[in-house]
């Protein structure tokens, strides 16, 4: 009887935690311990030379100087747009749990950006950043809008941190909105009737209890917003002059433009352990505010 | 009942599983499978029939074309649906690559995963990087120097090796609208006027005096990079062994690009064309359609650019009709090599595969490339369709590309520089050059700063 039961446990992990076990090992953990291997070697496509080469990768990683520009000009994009989506997906969904008419429609709204693939809502934004807003600022004047915003780094900056908060915030409003709506009602009304105002109970009771959407949210625009790609590509390209590569751009071009794969794996690894280190380090910090109602 | 409930439950669990893995291997067989099985096939069977046809031969085989020329992918997407008509065995497949964006990586991936294209339409440099991948096609050398026009293949030779067919020959420079021009300068326009940048300068004013925006400097780093800047290094001098010294004696920190005469005079005129640029205000836009477009409607006079463009120009509406071509003047001397001459060069090759093809998939590719090249139809396609001129002897399709037939008018009196160099250069050196032309263009460097930088990105080349 025993026996049957572990075999029934095992039965059910596999029928719900197989197919999903098995695709992450085919598709990421078994491409990483590869990747890994490949940063130790002289790889490249050209001359398929496989040969050991210890650390040099690495090395050669913080001899880079336009990777360690562009890792920082990436670390200062993250954290823009963590953010500002996560600010802004948490008022809309605050706007949007006070049951307003016509909710599901403004909410379908948000989130449709998130539909849209990166490279298309790249093309949109950079037709509205070169030629929408120029045209608006040279025949009405606005300096700010006089020439495009992706020849000029700084204001590239801030279009890429724009368009990437506009994709997430929608995407963040849906888990911030089940948070919300999660806040049992007779703790608001306790609230209320110790005689809390409106934005007391916003802050001491509704953002305390969502906290567990709060680190969902900042942990997933933590580590999409690093691993940003598609983009970068099509909104800027890495221009002007390459100033607007963001990590991973820079690390695609390292390897297939410059034609060095061993250098930009490695780079790849660097990333990935300082994306993994700043989302778990976020992630056990917040966790810590957590309360129970 | 229990017992058989949970049996029922592992079975269904193992089928699944089954499934799935029996998903994923199948997925692999069909990835490989066309190198693998193939080869065996080879190995066996075709020595002998590979010479034959493999048209003619009746066996269903599937070929890809990896096409960079990616402005003309359904041309090419047309001219393969006429061929399977014409040979129902042989299906071509496009892989298609974004206009100016991540094209060879897309190359180099398959090559990477073991499942390269079977016909390449690539660069004459990125045929040369991974040349050992390529066909020898000297079995067809003859047929094709009987084809084509007078040193065409000699363009497809990399290394030694005739790797690359040539199918397509392309030329640039200072194109210029005629209307615009003629309409500035109050009379007709004679190109052969403008040999010195003095010439240049003096037209430019007048254009400029005429309320005329003189130039467009499309500001993309490809545009700076490889097509301006680089022309320095072909411009070193008239022999082929001296440009390649130069080159080499850069590389090794011998010489300075600031003491260089061409270089300070290719940039002299940079600056020149960058005094009277039509897109002063946001130099990188770079927006090629409406770069182009501007052009062909006369909103600007001259354009730096090649016949290429007419795949964007030809189709427009309310355009002028008459453009033609001029030299970039490097010097004040009518006679300096550069003056008179545009660059002309076979960008594109076809190159087939010799890493996973079969020897029936490669005499399917050859006989594939034959017809397109030599049947009116596929003249047609190239020559009309797409703009292109071919470097091909009685070439049954008449273009409508004006721009094109302007550079032909330089190729035939032997006016020409010969841009080869390039296809030896580092894949990654447009990117690089041309970023550090885009910091010059908006005054971020000057040309001290440039040539410093640009001396930095070779000295660092091995």
């Amino acid at each position: 009887m025993k026996k049957n039961q572990a075999l029934r446990n095992a039965g059910l992990f596999f029928l719900f935690g197989g197919p999903s076990l098995i695709a992450f090992t085919l598709v990421f953990l078994i491409p990483f311990v590869v990747g890994l291997y490949l940063t130790f070697t002289k790889w490249d496509v050209v001359n398929n030379d496989g040969s050991f080469v210890g650390f040099v990768n690495y090395v050669e990683v913080f001899r880079d100087k336009s990777f360690l520009t562009q890792l920082w000009f990436t670390i200062r994009y993250v954290f823009f747009t963590v953010i500002f989506s996560n600010v802004l997906a948490f008022l809309i969904a605050l706007a949007l749990t006070t049951g307003i008419k016509g909710e599901r429609w403004i909410r379908t709204g948000y989130f449709t950006p998130n539909l849209i693939g990166g490279i298309v809502l790249g093309y949109l934004w950079q037709s509205l950043f070169s030629r929408v807003m120029p045209f608006l600022g040279q025949k009405y004047g606005w300096p700010l809008f006089e020439t495009s915003w992706l020849t000029d780094t700084d204001k590239a900056f801030w279009a890429l941190v724009i368009a990437t908060s506009w994709q997430l915030a929608g995407y963040l409003m849906i888990i911030y909105i089940a948070g919300i709506t999660g806040v049992p009602k007779d703790v608001i009304e306790a609230a209320k009737m110790d005689g809390a105002g409106n934005f007391t109970i916003l802050r001491k009771v509704v953002l305390r209890l969502s906290i567990p959407a709060v680190v969902v949210c900042v942990f997933l625009s933590v580590s999409r917003s690093f691993l940003t790609y598609d983009l970068n590509l099509s909104l800027t390209k890495g221009g002007p002059f390459n100033s607007t590569e963001l990590a991973t751009y820079h690390i695609v071009q390292k390897a297939f433009l410059s034609n060095q794969y061993g250098v930009g794996q490695a780079e790849a690894i660097v990333l990935f352990v300082i994306v993994a280190a700043v989302a778990l380090t976020q992630s056990y910090l917040l966790k810590k505010l957590e309360v129970e109602s | 009942m229990k017992a058989f409930k949970s049996f029922a439950f592992l079975s269904l669990c193992t089928i699944l599983l089954v499934g799935l893995l029996s998903a994923c291997s199948g997925g692999n067989k069909e990835n490989t499978g066309s190198s693998n099985s193939g080869s065996a096939g080879g190995s066996t069977g075709t020595s002998s029939e590979s010479t034959g046809s493999a048209a003619g031969s009746g066996k269903e085989i599937k070929i890809t074309f990896f096409n960079t020329s990616a402005e003309v992918n359904t041309v090419f997407e047309e001219l393969f649906a006429k061929y399977h008509e014409i040979n129902p065995n042989v299906t071509v497949e496009l892989i298609p690559t974004p206009i100016g964006g991540a094209q060879i990586e897309i190359f180099q991936s398959r090559l990477a995963s073991g499942n390269p294209p079977t016909i390449s339409n690539l660069d004459a440099g990125h045929i040369l990087l991974y040349k050992d991948k390529f066909l020898d096609l000297e079995s067809v050398r003859a047929k094709y120097e009987e084809l084509t026009l007078p040193g065409a293949v000699e363009g497809g030779v990399l290394d030694g090796k005739f790797l690359g067919i040539p199918w397509s020959a392309q030329g640039y420079g200072l194109l210029y609208n005629t209307r615009v021009v003629e309409e500035a300068i109050g009379g007709p326009f004679d190109p052969s006027t403008i040999r010195t940048r003095d010439d240049l300068a003096a037209l430019l004013e007048k254009v400029d005096a005429a309320g005329i925006p003189p130039v467009i400097i499309h500001g993309a780093d490809w545009s700076l990079g490889a097509h301006y800047f680089a022309l320095g290094f072909s411009l070193q001098s008239r022999n082929a062994e001296e440009r390649f010294q130069f080159w080499e004696d850069l590389k090794a920190g011998k010489v300075k690009l600031a003491d260089n005469a061409v270089f300070n005079g290719l940039m002299d005129t940079f600056d020149l064309l960058k005094k009277y640029n039509a897109r002063k205000n946001d130099p990188l836009v770079a927006n090629y359609e409406l770069d182009s477009a501007d052009f062909a409607r006369g909103k600007a006079a001259f354009y730096f650019m090649g016949d290429w463009t007419w795949a964007v120009i030809g189709s427009l509406e309310d355009r002028d009709n008459d453009f033609g071509v001029l030299p970039i003047p490097i010097s004040n001397n009518p006679d300096d090599y550069g003056n008179g001459q545009i660059p002309y060069s076979e960008p594109k090759l076809f190159a087939i595969d010799n890493s996973a093809a079969t020897p029936e998939e490669q005499q399917a590719a050859l006989e594939f490339i034959e017809w397109m090249l030599t049947s009116e139809e596929g003249q047609k396609a190239i020559v009309e369709k797409m703009g292109l001129v071919m470097p091909y002897k009685d070439v049954k399709a008449e273009s409508s590309n004006v721009i094109a037939k302007a550079v032909a008018e330089y190729v035939s009196r032997g006016e020409t520089i010969d841009i080869s160099i390039i296809n030896y250069f580092p894949a990654d050196y447009w990117a690089n050059n041309g970023a550090s032309m885009q910091k010059y263009l908006v005054d971020k460097i000057d040309r001290a700063g440039l040539f410093e930088e640009i001396e930095k990105y070779w000295q660092n080349v091995d």
